[in-house]
């Protein structure tokens, strides 16, 4: 027999087991007890995410193969749905511009929230580190719905307070959300600019945590601060930047309120993402199969696109 | 789903079972709670904000309890910045199985909503009742009631309408030296004066629309003698014109049963010139990039004296007036003539919903819609034309303006309502998207051709 040390602190009872090691019967029991109440206290947030997650997701995935409008019952269809993505020029070219502005989105997201965070990590007053923390996260805060009224009367062409500007120091003024570039820079610059504070606060905290071992060893060694940000800090918290770019990627490709509200995926189909074409599938044309399958198929993109990322990340994340 | 399900069922249709259970499973809350609620009430949705609908219920609520003492009416505000987006929500609504009893619908969805057989013809409760309707048949164009007819029944009973006119600034028109246009103006008379409104100052658009099937470049693509779909009308609708209309035969000469869209005609010559007449006024700076659906930046720009000239309809008196703008400082004409004086309008009204387990009662709240007393209690403020002609009087615009508010119900004669087919929301998305590539880049011929392709899409249904 023997009997596991006490914990320093608390009431919990040893764990008793036989001379095999095992845990005696009463001991198994109450570990059961134990496993069941910690199910009990997780069951609320399983059955949340089973319903209001898992059984859409199911029910969305199974949609696909069939057709249905609503108003009459569902039609079995088979793969019919996926094949008529593959000749839809219009969902295909969806898929691109998403492909392009979650790009886009992810590029400037890592590389502001990441001077940001260099920048902020090097004030020493505690209170214009917390300062700026509050101030680059602000935004995240914010209703995308809302920042995207906002900012669409901003980069208005006609009236909008950043082409005033413009006018006023004798530039032309821009067709931020007219043009197709225009529009496609634009929705990338404000989904990064809202979404960047996440990155940012990520970036902070990873850079915090540093160990000062490793970046004294490195000015001893001469390395200057560029030197240090690129060869020490950056493969330290790559594993952060990893879990950053898998997160960005997975938010920036299911991109819908900002095209929507501010450019209603215009000019032409320039800014419309795989969500406002499934949207207007589903909800506008009424054929809630196709556009589930739709669904569908970004589903399967994203998985993939994160799996890449994974696989990549083997290269360049550095785990200590 | 029963063919599938045999004595012998091999791997294939267990598999094709199973899917279909699965979905089932998914579909199943929203396809089984159908039904229009609880029995003594009654609901109506309604295109605006929640607070409006609100207020709307509980100033028609005694008017409702007149009708059944027991009842109650629930209006619900749906938002939107056009009719495809309430249209939306409306048909989730009813997958959701919370289907109303009454809608308030315009031209837009009323084909929509009657090959879907979400609505029903009205057309035994207004046989039975004609006598008790026919002051409001004598009242009301049948312009309006022909637009609310498919395949030859009656789905909805009118009791607003929008004509595509034009708004201008008066001050501006003055300033630029110009004398109201006569009703008579010509697109090149039009074309005169945006040229001296943009001479007034460097800050000012001569004219200015939004991309929207209503009052859009559609306006000049009627004018032009054109349409997007080829137009036809169902025969059917004389058990309505030789009765409710049989004392002025005239008046309903060569109306048949509610507007035919056929094939598409988007890329016709007389819309690639419409549509690059609205890309040069924008090349000569005589117009701004237009927003895409509603219209609330156009109305803020027009009321803060920055537009000269736009395409409006009654609802801009009210809208303008609740902008600030005084009366007298816009007035309205017809729309310009091009090669034909054709234009264009859309109607609203009130239909029932199929689902609907109390369709004897809410006819009599139809009934009750389209009286001319209900009418400012639906709409107060001009915020849309009435349908029935003897509520356009001076009075009603004697606090809004504009002064030729005549206009709006005159232009009724030769127009044609807005080609909104069944398949009206993916019409609708086209036309959104392909009109801004045209002006993004230009190139009308290229976005119609494109528009063309998807409307026959459409038609066919993929």
């Amino acid at each position: 027999m023997s009997t596991l040390a006490p914990p320093r602190s608390g009431n919990a009872r040893p764990l008793r087991t036989d001379p095999g090691g095992r845990p005696r019967r009463g001991t198994r029991r109450l570990a059961r007890r134990e496993a069941g109440f910690g199910f009990l206290i997780i069951s609320p947030a399983v059955l949340f995410v089973a319903v209001f997650t898992l059984a859409p997701m199911i029910a969305s995935v199974a949609l696909s193969f069939f057709s249905w409008d609503v108003i009459t019952p569902p039609r079995f269809v088979g793969l019919d749905n996926f094949e008529r993505i593959v000749r839809d020029d219009a969902v295909v070219s969806s898929f691109g511009t998403t492909l392009l502005l979650a790009f886009g989105i992810v590029v400037v997201q890592l590389v502001v929230g990441l001077g940001l965070a260099v920048l902020v990590n090097q004030r020493r007053r505690p209170a214009a580190k917390t300062f700026f923390r509050t101030t680059f996260y602000l935004p995240l805060l914010a209703s995308t719905a809302a920042v995207s009224i906002f900012m669409g009367y901003m980069f208005d062409m006609k009236f909008g307070v950043i082409n005033y500007y413009l006018n006023a120091v004798g530039l032309p003024s821009v067709p931020w959300l007219t043009s197709t570039w225009g529009a496609i820079v634009t929705i990338i610059l404000i989904a990064a600019w809202q979404q960047v504070g996440f990155t940012f606060v990520m970036f902070v905290a990873a850079l915090t945590s540093l160990p000062t071992d490793v970046l004294e060893a490195a000015a001893m060694d001469g390395a200057g601060p560029v030197r240090t940000l690129f060869g020490v800090k950056i493969p330290l918290i790559s594993p952060t930047i990893l879990f950053a770019t898998v997160v960005a990627m997975i938010n920036a490709l299911q991109l819908f309120d900002q095209p929507f509200i501010m450019t209603k995926g215009g000019p032409g189909t320039a800014t419309t993402t795989a969500t406002i074409v499934m949207y207007q599938t589903g909800f506008q044309n009424l054929q809630f199969g196709y556009a589930s399958a739709i669904a569908s198929v970004l589903l399967v993109i994203i998985l993939a696109i994160t799996g890449l990322q994974f696989l990549a990340a083997r290269k360049w994340a550095f785990y200590r | 789903m029963t063919h599938i399900i045999g004595a012998g069922m091999d791997r294939r249709a267990l598999l094709k079972l199973g899917g279909a259970g699965i979905a089932t499973l998914g579909l199943g809350p929203l396809t089984a709670c159908s039904g229009s609620g609880s029995s003594d009430t009654i609901k109506m949705l309604y295109f605006g904000q929640q607070s409006a609908a609100t207020a709307l219920q509980k100033k028609l609520q005694p008017q409702v309890t007149k009708l059944d003492k027991a009842m109650k009416l629930e209006v619900t505000g749906i938002n939107g910045t056009d009719w495809n987006d309430f249209l939306a929500k409306v048909l989730t609504q009813i997958a959701s199985g919370s289907a109303p009893d009454l809608v308030s619908v315009a031209t837009e969805g009323l084909q929509l909503m009657a090959s879907k057989e979400l609505l029903i013809p009205l057309d035994s409760y207004v046989t039975k009742d004609l006598s008790s309707l026919q002051s409001y048949f004598d009242d009301i164009h049948p312009a309006l009631v022909e637009s609310m007819m498919y395949q030859g029944h009656l789905y909805e009973l009118p009791d607003s309408f929008n004509a595509g006119s034009m708004f201008y600034s008066t001050g501006l028109l003055e300033k630029a030296g110009l004398e109201a246009p006569k009703e008579s103006w010509t697109t090149d008379d039009f074309h005169t004066y945006a040229t001296k409104i943009a001479a007034t100052g460097p800050k000012v658009y001569a004219f200015d629309w939004v991309v929207r099937l209503w009052g859009s470049w559609t306006s000049f693509l009627y004018a032009n003698g054109g349409n997007l779909l080829e137009e036809g009308k169902y025969s059917g609708g004389d058990w309505l014109w030789k009765s409710a209309y049989k004392d002025n035969p005239a008046a309903v000469a060569g109306r048949g049963g509610g507007w035919k869209w056929g094939q598409p005609t988007a890329n016709s010559a007389a819309a690639v010139e419409a549509l690059e007449y609205l890309i040069d006024l924008q090349r000569s700076n005589l117009s701004p990039s237009p927003d895409v659906g509603g219209g609330a930046t156009l109305q803020g720009l027009f009321s803060s004296g920055r537009i000269g000239m736009t395409i409006g309809g009654g609802f801009w008196a009210g809208g303008l007036h609740n902008a600030g703008m005084k009366d007298g400082s816009f007035d309205v004409q017809r729309f310009p003539t091009w090669k034909s004086n054709k234009s264009l309008f859309g109607a609203g009204g009130y239909g029932i919903f199929n689902s609907s387990k109390k369709k004897d009662l809410a006819w009599e709240i139809v009934k009750m819609m389209v009286q001319p007393e209900s009418f400012d209690i639906m709409f107060p403020g001009n915020v849309t034309t009435p349908g029935r002609k003897s509520l356009m009087t001076a009075e009603r615009y004697s606090s809004t303006g504009p002064s030729n508010w005549s206009v709006f119900y005159d232009q009724l004669e030769g127009s044609v309502p807005i080609s909104a087919p069944p398949y009206y929301n993916a019409l609708a998305t086209s036309l959104n998207q392909r009109t801004t590539k045209a002006i993004s880049t230009g190139n009308a011929k290229a976005a119609l051709d494109g528009m063309q392709a998807d409307f026959e899409k459409a038609v066919k249904g993929v």
